[in-house]
């Protein structure tokens, strides 16, 4: 497992931020985002917490042993989960990738919460994990498939071996008696 | 604003993200600044104030969305994902600020 964080504060106030959010992409620094799309979205009528589900469209050239190994593609889909919470001041965001999931995970949390009526700070987490799971049970059938390949070959071994004895022998113990 | 997925979906899209940014920019500061005894009558108020603006778009939107995502093969990814990390739930506050108030 892998992790990353970052910490810093934006010079606005907290709605300016939470509001500005929605107005991130497109944007010129982060050309990889091409598509972003709400997929559900509900108030909470009893707390007023906003909880939005989107989901991103990234486009970013994986090195080639990736595409290689794992089949990626240029088009990559993250699901993204915030929450606006508006009592407490906070907005998190998580985002989990869609695309080669079943291989490795990044999993992103973002928190925005006000420290000054004019001072957001922004924090960042990113776990990323590669789905041992999957290692490991290939990496079993793997040493299945080789015990089985050298068992087999071991049995041959000792066929071939016990012929060239059987002939050998038989030929050297001709060959005197002649 | 950012496009959609499936270009068929981007002009429902920029009609749904600009009604509900409306919508936003009115509420959230109220929101933030209404009491605790105030903060179940305005959230609902302004929750119904969403459906009734915005409800409309939002179907027809959701509805390209959810066709362009099946289409893409998507549908499945986000299942397993939402099965993973449902995420109904704000996520609780960072281990740091949980010792704190603790301790």
């Amino acid at each position: 497992m892998h992790f990353f964080s970052q910490a810093f504060d934006y010079e606005h106030p907290w709605s300016h931020v939470v509001i500005g959010m929605w107005h991130k992409y497109p944007n010129s620094k982060c050309t990889h985002v091409v598509s972003v799309d709400v997929l559900d979205r509900s108030v909470d009528p009893k707390t007023g917490i906003i909880r939005t589900e989107r989901v991103l469209g990234c486009k970013q050239k994986a090195p080639l042993w990736i595409v290689k190994l794992f089949g990626g593609s240029e088009d990559a889909f993250v699901r993204e989960i915030s929450f606006v919470d508006p009592a407490s001041q906070n907005t998190t965001i998580t985002s989990v990738n869609l695309s080669l999931s079943q291989f490795a995970t990044c999993f992103e949390q973002i928190r925005y919460s006000p420290i000054s009526p004019h001072r957001t700070s922004f924090s960042q987490t990113a776990e990323i994990q590669a789905r041992m799971a999957l290692w490991r049970s290939a990496a079993d059938s793997l040493e299945k498939w080789l015990v089985q390949r050298f068992e087999q070959n071991a049995q041959l071994g000792k066929l071939g071996f016990t012929d060239v004895l059987r002939t050998l022998w038989e030929e050297r113990h001709r060959v005197p008696a002649s | 604003m950012a496009n959609s997925l499936s270009a068929e979906c981007t002009p429902l899209k920029e009609k749904y993200d600009t009604c509900f940014n409306a919508w936003f920019e009115g509420y959230l500061e109220p929101a933030v600044a209404a009491s605790s005894s105030e903060r179940a009558a305005y959230s609902k108020q302004k929750a119904d104030e969403f459906e009734a603006k915005c409800g409309k778009v939002w179907q027809q939107y959701r509805e390209c969305i959810q066709r362009a995502v099946k289409e893409k093969g998507l549908d499945k990814l986000l299942q397993q994902a939402r099965e993973e990390n449902p995420l109904k739930e704000p996520p609780p506050p960072p281990v740091v600020q949980t010792f704190k108030k603790t301790s």
